[in-house]
């Protein structure tokens, strides 16, 4: 089987298990009494944060590993992470502000959480647009390496920027040194959206490093 | 104990956003794989 098919199978199984997840989460799982139905919008806003992050983390290493050993791999995989974790940030900077409406009484406040998630966005579409500006293959891979390791640097700053700074955003409830601070039915809830998310997250990267695999041949072919 | 507050329709918003992206997403995958 192809890359490609393979790609195109794990995403069709996330996406229907993301649908099992919307059944679970809405259907299943009990309502949060001081937010309301509101509160459910964390079984999606979570996890795209956790898998915009994760795209981010990976390809911040292998950027990392790109400027050791040089091989192209390492490019390809950082250019499909990227691509993918722009989509999950999307969904995280859209069901955040929806979130946040209802219960903080405003779409946006400029606090840290926020505007580092904000610049988290800008460094995923700024990764793609150097990668579009430079032609030259190996050029283009040094520069966007560097762009992608300030993108790792900037993860521990998300997280913490909770702890660090005055802020309306919560603190993590699963992400922290003690237990979560969930009931069951939630916690299996948001465990479950967690592991969906994750294997889309595989699904489009397998399918995009695919997609460049064949752009690459295509090239080649052309030249 | 209070009352549970009506907010349903931010909900709603928030999950169809979700799926129009990553169903958006997953088709311009598919779209650019078949493209010659």
């Amino acid at each position: 089987m192809s890359l490609v098919h393979k790609g195109r199978r794990i995403t069709l199984l996330g996406l229907v298990l993301l649908a099992g997840v919307y059944v679970r989460a809405l259907a299943f799982t009990p309502l949060e009494r001081f937010q309301g139905p509101a509160q459910k919008i964390f079984y999606l806003h979570v996890p795209a944060a956790w898998s915009a992050m994760l795209a981010m983390g990976l390809v911040g290493l292998c950027s990392i590993l790109y400027l050791i050993v040089k091989d192209l791999r390492f490019d390809r995989f950082a250019a499909a992470s990227a691509e993918v974790g722009t989509a999950f940030s999307l969904v995280m900077l859209t069901t955040g502000p929806i979130w946040a409406k209802p219960i903080w009484g405003t779409w946006w406040t400029w606090d840290a959480r926020l505007t580092l998630t904000l610049f988290l966005f800008f460094l995923f579409i700024g990764y793609l647009l150097l990668r579009g500006a430079v032609v030259e293959p190996g050029l283009r891979a040094r520069y966007s390496a560097v762009l992608g390791i300030c993108g790792l640097v900037l993860l521990p700053f998300i997280h913490l920027s909770v702890y660090l700074f005055r802020t309306l955003h919560p603190q993590p409830i699963v992400l922290k040194p003690s237990s979560p601070s969930l009931p069951g039915s939630m916690l299996v809830t948001l465990l479950v959206s967690f592991a969906v998310f994750t294997l889309l997250y595989v699904g489009f990267v397998t399918q995009r490093y695919a997609l460049a695999l064949q752009r690459e041949a295509q090239g080649r072919e052309h030249a | 104990m209070p009352d549970v507050p009506h907010n349903g329709a931010y909900m709603v918003a928030a999950y169809i956003v979700t799926a129009v992206i990553l169903l958006g997403y997953a088709l311009s995958l598919y779209r650019r794989a078949k493209q010659p």
